[in-house]
């Protein structure tokens, strides 16, 4: 029977044990926390992969402020019953954020918003209060303001990933990396021999409308120690003074020392500036970016050359203001220092299209720095495409075109003699087409053409390439290589100088304006040069210059020119030119100084007309430029052929009588 | 009826190799110029034929050249005699004059060919001309318009294509109607076919020449 009672007695408090409520169980003293929470190397792994460690000191526990207080007060959600049990804990930061929320069961919200700036974080909660006072150990508020130094008062705060959001929605931050200023020339200085206005017990609080705003009423801190008549000692300092803010160069917290940066390797010293958004201002108000992106230089075909091998004039110790009329004035001085080294490549552009056009104030027309950039110069020759995606940033039409040919083709699939624009129109003495003998640059590729040529192309009993010659010195490759309508050009030259007569020149030689030069064309106005109306010219223009009209078969539509078409499609059969019914349209070409040549409809019958025989002398196309006139000559002619014989017949028939009595008298 | 040797063997030759060539270059010609008027042949077939003609045409002319001048009857047939101007003009209007007046009414042609005086004034003058002037004319145009990147120099000095063109065309015109009247003229001996067998057979019958 004791037996029994002892084994129920047992078996009671064993059942008692379980089912008793553990937090009655045990006490929640922090004693008893820290009989884990004391040992240093507890800590627990957050979902974010860092640590978290779980010590607690207890003895700095007691002497804080709260050390009165159990674990309980502010871990609310752990008791014995749940713990220790595994919790999953995103980070530090959610971690301090979920047990700040407890503080305010003793600290009431209202009087934490008395203090503007706390106010506007604990309404904010970010960061919490953890995040700023600590967890276990908070010191009295009066003590720790009276014995922190002023730079660590204020990094308490200002160390964490402190923002503000501007009015412009800009984010500014307002973390201070202590290890910075350390490093910088101000390392001895306290934040508040700066931040004058703030201290221990003042935290005013600025509204900036934008960063560039902070940014330069910031700096009027710097100027508090270097003056203007310091700054006046360097002059293009002193003027990016005016315009730029200081920390725009030399940062906020990091200024580092002006010999230390003048020393700087290479581009840096250059860069320490130059990498910020800065700008100058041209004389005309135009705003031209100063800013140099190291990476762009770095990608470069410049990548291992120094700043001031380009720019010359400056240096560590000389950096003289320039000023410029206007962005064009300036990239026309900037062609010079590409000059330095690229001296063949300048001249040729000098003599191109785009530098006509860029010097008749064709802002858009291209320069050196228009293709090649100004610091992102790429490598271009062995990247075809990228010289294709250069010209089509301005010639987009002419690219979409180009993208139908066999050229373009064959690009794409990579071959390796595949054409991209400049292998026709040249990188750099690109120039208007009419006068470029683009069936030139058909050759320099298709080496073989001529003989190609001359297999179906020649002139029987000889197989001469000078037959082939004479076709494509007077029609374009493309006239048969494009199924497109074509058109005879005729293009007005200087018979002596053997060079195209630009429009300028013919409104000198006829004495009156460059604009009065297409009435003086086309006299009734109608927009389409007739027959009269161009010998009328002509005649007027010869009197002054030996003028002719070249003539050259060609596509209508310049940018069909393009469209170059596989072998099999092109145009064989020689009565395609060759016929008096080719319906080709005419076209006047009169050149122009640095821009495209003026093109006039012409009327067709004056290439058959006999006045062509003077003016149009060394251009003929069988069938289609014939003078008309001769046709009527050769039939009258074939008609007195045959009336003389059928005349003298009819009267040696009539006569005939005469002569038999003249017979039969003998 | 006595028979006189006018026509040399290499004359005759080249006589009709001339005249078949000229009729087909004048033909080919007018295709080539009237390419989609005159449905003959195709442009490239007529620009063929009359490059090869033109050619074989060029040879054959060199053959008549060398041989009047090799056997100097280019002297003796073709230069009209200059030294006597009055008695040539004379002679010249007396055989206009038998053309268009005197062989009407039954006059004897006044002239008399001998295989050194072949041709009548005014033959002699119109033959001087085309075989002298207007046939290496006719060839040097020809070529210019056959190549004109390998003459293009001669084109210059001439003044451009466009007068190469037009003497050529111009030539043209003038060989189509005078090989009409050649041989309208050729039909004037004393049996129609008189002359033209007598350019095949090389034998003239000398009592009635005109």
């Amino acid at each position: 029977m004791r037996t029994i009672l002892l084994v129920t007695f047992l078996v009671t408090c064993f059942l008692l044990s379980y089912f008793m409520p553990t937090d009655v169980a045990l006490s929640q003293s922090p004693k008893d926390c820290l009989r884990c929470h004391s040992v240093k190397t507890l800590s627990k792994n957050l979902e974010d992969k860092k640590t978290l460690s779980l010590y607690v000191d207890g003895s700095k526990f007691e002497n804080s402020v709260h050390g009165a207080l159990e674990c309980s007060a502010c871990h609310t959600d752990i008791t014995m019953k749940n713990h220790p049990r595994p919790k999953k804990i995103d980070s530090k930061q959610a971690l301090s954020k979920q047990v700040s929320q407890n503080c305010l069961t003793c600290h009431p919200k209202d009087a934490l918003m008395k203090p503007k700036m706390h106010g506007e974080l604990v309404k904010r909660g970010d960061p919490s209060c953890a995040e700023c006072h600590g967890s276990h150990y908070i010191n009295s508020m009066k003590e720790w303001k009276k014995t922190i130094s002023f730079s660590g008062y204020c990094l308490t705060c200002h160390n964490l990933d402190l923002y503000k959001t501007l009015p412009s929605k800009e984010k500014l931050s307002l973390k201070v990396n202590y290890d910075e200023i350390k490093k910088s020339v101000h390392s001895k200085f306290e934040c508040i021999v700066c931040h004058s206005d703030f201290s221990k017990t003042a935290h005013p609080s600025y509204n900036y409308k934008d960063k560039a705003q902070y940014r330069k009423e910031l700096s009027s801190i710097c100027k508090k120690c270097h003056t203007d008549t310091e700054l006046q000692k360097n002059p293009i300092h002193y003027q990016l003074t005016k315009t730029a803010s200081c920390i725009e160069c030399h940062g906020a917290h990091n200024v580092k020392p002006a010999k230390g940066a003048k020393g700087a390797t290479d581009n840096k010293y250059c860069l320490n500036c130059h990498s910020k958004a800065l700008s100058m201002k041209m004389k005309n108000g135009e705003t031209l970016s100063v800013q140099v992106k190291e990476s762009d230089i770095m990608s470069s075909a410049h990548k291992k050359q120094k700043c001031i091998e380009c720019h010359k004039e400056f240096s560590a110790t000389q950096h003289p203001i320039r000023t410029f009329e206007s962005i064009s004035d300036y990239r026309a001085k900037a062609k010079d220092i590409c000059n330095n080294c690229h001296q063949d490549a300048v001249k040729k552009y000098d003599a191109s299209i785009h530098a006509m056009s860029l010097k008749n104030g064709n802002v858009k027309a291209s320069d050196c720095m228009k293709c090649h950039d100004y610091h992102k110069t790429a490598y271009i020759k062995q990247d075809k495409t990228a010289g294709l995606k250069l010209c089509s940033s301005c010639h987009s039409k002419e690219t979409e075109a180009f993208k139908s040919s066999v050229h373009h083709t064959a690009l794409t699939q990579g071959k390796k003699d595949a054409p991209n624009c400049s292998s026709c129109h040249n990188a750099h003495d690109v120039l208007s087409t009419n006068i470029a003998k683009i069936n030139n640059a058909c050759v320099q590729c298709h080496k073989n053409i001529k003989n190609a040529h001359n297999k179906w192309l020649w002139n029987p009993p000889f197989r001469l390439t000078t037959f082939v010659d004479t076709h494509f010195n007077s029609a374009s490759c493309s006239s048969c290589h494009i199924s497109v309508n074509k058109a005879i050009y005729l293009t007005l030259i200087d018979k002596n100088k053997k060079k195209a007569l630009t429009e300028q020149e013919i409104a000198k030689a006829l004495g009156i304006d460059v604009k009065e030069v297409k009435i003086k064309l086309d006299l009734n106005g109608d927009g389409k040069i007739q027959e009269n109306e161009l010998w009328q010219f002509m005649k007027a223009l010869k009197k002054k210059i030996n003028a002719e009209l070249a003539g050259r078969i060609d596509v209508v539509e310049p940018n069909d020119a393009h469209k170059i078409v596989a072998k099999a499609q092109t145009v064989k059969d020689c009565a395609t030119c060759h016929n008096t019914k080719t319906n080709f349209s005419g076209k006047l070409e009169i050149n122009k100084e640095g821009t495209k040549p003026a093109k006039y409809e012409l009327e067709t019958k004056a290439f058959n007309s006999a006045y062509s025989i003077p003016n149009i002398s060394d251009f003929y196309v069988l069938g289609t430029t014939k003078i008309k006139i001769l046709d009527i000559l050769f039939f009258i002619a074939l008609l007195g052929g045959i009336a003389v014989p059928i005349a003298h017949i009819t009267l040696r028939i009539l006569t005939a009588p005469i002569r038999r009595k003249r017979r039969e008298g003998k | 009826m006595k028979k006189i040797y006018l026509h040399p063997l290499p004359v005759r030759i080249w006589h009709w190799i001339n005249a078949l060539g000229f009729i087909i270059l004048i033909i080919t010609g007018a295709q080539i110029r009237f390419v989609d008027q005159l449905g003959l042949m195709s442009f490239e077939t007529a620009v063929q034929i009359h490059s090869w003609l033109g050619f074989i045409l060029l040879a054959n002319y060199c053959i008549w050249l060398f041989y009047y001048l090799f056997t100097g009857k280019l002297f003796k047939i073709y230069i009209p005699p200059f030294w006597k101007p009055i008695d040539f003009t004379k002679r010249a209007l007396r055989q206009a004059k038998y053309y268009g007046y005197g062989i009407m009414i039954g006059d004897k042609n006044p002239h008399h060919s001998t295989p050194d005086n072949k041709f009548n004034p005014m033959q002699q003058v119109s033959y001087l001309m085309i075989m002298v002037a207007l046939i290496p004319l006719q060839i040097i145009t020809g070529l210019m318009l056959w190549d004109p990147q390998l003459f293009s120099s001669l084109i210059n000095i001439i003044g451009g294509i466009q007068i190469a063109t037009l003497i050529h065309t111009g030539l043209w015109i003038f060989f189509s109607a005078f090989i009409i009247v050649h041989f309208y003229l050729a039909t004037l001996g004393h049996t129609p076919m008189a002359h033209i067998v007598a350019m095949f057979t090389g034998y003239e019958e000398e009592h009635d020449e005109h």
